[in-house]
C-alpha cells in the first residue's frame, strides 16, 4: 500500500523549494541581521553554499540504497536495535518540529491578523489540513504543491518589484565589514533551518520518486532556488530597514511589505506576504508530519501509516500548545538546543553513517577475498 | 467539563472513522498502535483542558543535549 506511491522529479523539486523557504522567509532575516549586521545577505549566500554541501551529503547517502527510506536505511546500517533507537529520535524530532511550526502559525496569525481568536483554534485549523494532506498521500500534496508554487512565485515577484523603490544602499554599507569568520558563523542558524532540516526529505527521496537520474539535480536545484529567495528577502529587509530594525523585529519581511506604497494607491498588501508564508509553512509542516507518521509506521513494521495520522495530529496540536511557554523561551531554545538536535540528527548521524558504511564495505570485501 | 466532552466527542469520531476498516482487514498491530496513540492524545488533551501543567518534552531534550550545546556555542564564539 505504501509502496506504489510515486512522484516525478519536478514535483520533488517543487517540494524541496517550498521546504527550503519554509519558515525561513519570515524569521531568518532577523536572525542573520542580529549577528552579521549589514552583511546578513552575504551570510545568506554563504549559508546557501554550505547548505548545498549538506544536501550533496544527503544525496550520496540516499543513493546507496535507492529503495529505502531514511528510517529503513538507519536500520540497515546500524542493525535492528541501534537503528530503531536512532529512528525513534528522528521521528520524535520531526513530530516536535511539526508541532513547532503549528505554534509558529498560531502565534503569527494571533499577533498580526486574528488577535481575539485563541491560538488553539488556529493550530487545530492548520493541523486539520495537515492531517488531511498526509491521509490523502504524498501524490496528492505533491500535486497541490505544483499548483501553489505558481501562486507563490507570482506573489513573490510582485512583492519584490513593489518594494524595490524603497531600497537604500547606505544601509548595507560598508560591505564585508564583519569578515569571513563571523559571517560563516552567523549563517549556521540559517543552514540548520533550511538545509540540515531537509533530512526529513530523505523519507521520500529517493524511494518514492520514479526517475532517478534527474532527481539528484532537482534536490540541489530546489535548495538553490529556495536559497535565492531567502537571499533576496534578506537583502531587501536589510537594505530597506537597516540593521537595527531588521534585527529587532520577529518578522522583518512582514514589516517590509507594510512599507509598500506605490503612488498612494497600492498600500498595505502585507496579507500577500502572510499568504506566501502560510503556503510554504503548510508544506514544511506536512512534510515533517509525513516523515514522522511514515517513520513511526516503518519502525513498528506496520502495513499502513494512515491509521496513525489522526491520533498523532491530536498529539501534535497538544504539543504545539505545550512546547513553548513564551516567545523568549522559543527564541532561546531554537538557537541552542534546537540547533544541536537538528545537527545531531541531520549532520552528525549521516556522517556516522558514511563511516559505518565504509567500514562495512571493507569488511565485506575482505570476507569475499578470504573466501576466494 | 465542556472541553473534555468536546475532546471525547472528537475521539469518538476518530474511532468511528478508523476502527471499522482496520477490523475488516484484521490489522491487529495497527489497531494496537492506533489505540495507544489515541489514548495518549486524549489523555494529554483532557489534562490540558483542565489547565493542569504538562511536562515540557523540550526541557528533557535541553538536558540531554547540554554537552553538545556547550561544544557548539564554544565553536561559534
Amino acid at each position: 500500500m505504501i509502496r506504489d506511491v510515486k512522484i516525478n522529479s519536478y514535483q520533488f523539486l517543487v517540494l524541496v523549494i517550498l521546504f527550503t523557504i519554509g519558515t525561513s522567509i519570515l524569521t531568518v532575516p532577523s536572525a542573520l541581521a542580529t549577528d552579521a549586521k549589514q552583511d546578513a545577505w552575504l551570510a545568506a549566500i554563504f549559508g546557501t553554499g554550505i547548505g548545498l554541501l549538506v544536501i550533496w551529503l544527503f544525496i550520496t547517502i540516499a543513493l546507496w540504497f535507492p529503495n529505502l527510506t531514511y528510517v529503513q536505511l538507519l536500520e540497515k546500517l546500524f542493525g535492528k536495535w541501534v537503528g530503531k533507537a536512532f529512528s525513534a529520535l528522528f521521528v520524535l524530532m520531526s513530530l516536535i518540529y511539526a508541532s513547532e511550526l503549528l505554534y509558529y502559525f498560531g502565534l503569527f496569525l494571533n499577533i498580526h491578523m486574528m488577535p481575539s481568536t485563541p491560538m488553539v483554534v488556529l493550530s487545530i485549523l492548520l493541523a486539520g489540513v495537515m492531517v488531511m494532506g498526509v491521509r490523502l498521500g504524498l501524490e496528492t500534496f505533491a500535486r497541490t504543491a505544483e499548483i501553489l508554487i505558481v501562486v507563490f512565485f507570482v506573489i513573490f515577484f510582485i512583492l519584490v518589484a513593489f518594494i524595490s523603490p524603497e531600497m537604500k544602499f547606505e544601509n548595507i554599507q560598508p560591505v564585508y565589514e564583519m569578515g569571513t569568520k563571523k559571517i560563516v558563523q552567523s549563517s549556521i542558524f540559517y543552514v540548520v533551518v533550511s538545509s540540515v532540516d531537509a533530512v526529513v526529505l530523505l523519507m521520500i527521496f529517493p524511494s518514492f520518486i520514479n526517475k532517478m537520474k534527474q532527481v539528484k539535480k532537482s534536490f540541489l536545484l530546489g535548495n538553490l532556488i529556495g536559497g535565492i529567495v531567502i537571499i533576496v528577502i534578506t537583502f531587501l529587509s536589510v537594505s530597506v530597514f537597516g540593521v537595527e530594525k531588521t534585527a529587532g523585529e520577529i518578522y522583518p519581511s512582514y514589516e517590509l511589505t507594510k512599507r509598500i506604497n506605490i503612488g498612494n494607491f497600492v498600500q498595505r498588501i502585507e496579507g500577500l506576504m502572510a499568504s506566501l508564508w502560510v503556503i510554504t509553512l503548510y508544506f514544511k509542516t506536512t512534510l515533517y508530519f509525513y516523515a514522522s507518521v511514515l517513520g513511526m509506521a516503518q519502525i513498528l513494521n506496520l502495513k499502513d501509516y494512515r491509521p496513525l495520522t489522526l491520533p498523532l495530529g491530536m498529539i501534535a496540536v497538544v504539543l504545539s500548545l505545550v512546547i513553548y511557554p513564551n516567545v523568549m523561551y522559543q527564541q532561546h531554545w531554537d538557537s541552542t538546543t534546537g540547533n544541536s538536535l537538528t545537527l545531531s540528527i541531520g549532520l552528525f548521524l549521516p556522517l556516522l553513517m558514511v563511516v559505518v558504511y565504509a567500514i562495512r564495505k571493507r569488511t565485506k570485501k575482505k570476507e569475499i577475498e578470504i573466501n576466494e | 467539563m465542556i472541553k473534555s466532552i468536546g475532546i471525547l466527542l472528537i475521539a469518538a469520531a476518530i474511532l468511528w472513522i478508523e476502527v471499522p476498516p482496520l477490523l475488516e482487514k484484521k490489522y491487529k498491530k495497527e489497531l494496537l498502535v492506533f489505540s495507544i496513540l489515541l489514548a495518549i492524545g486524549v489523555g494529554l488533551s483532557i489534562t490540558l483542558g483542565f489547565e493542569k501543567p504538562i511536562p515540557n518534552p523540550l526541557d528533557l531534550l535541553t538536558i540531554i543535549f547540554k554537552p553538545l550545546d556547550d561544544v557548539i556555542s564554544h565553536l561559534l564564539k
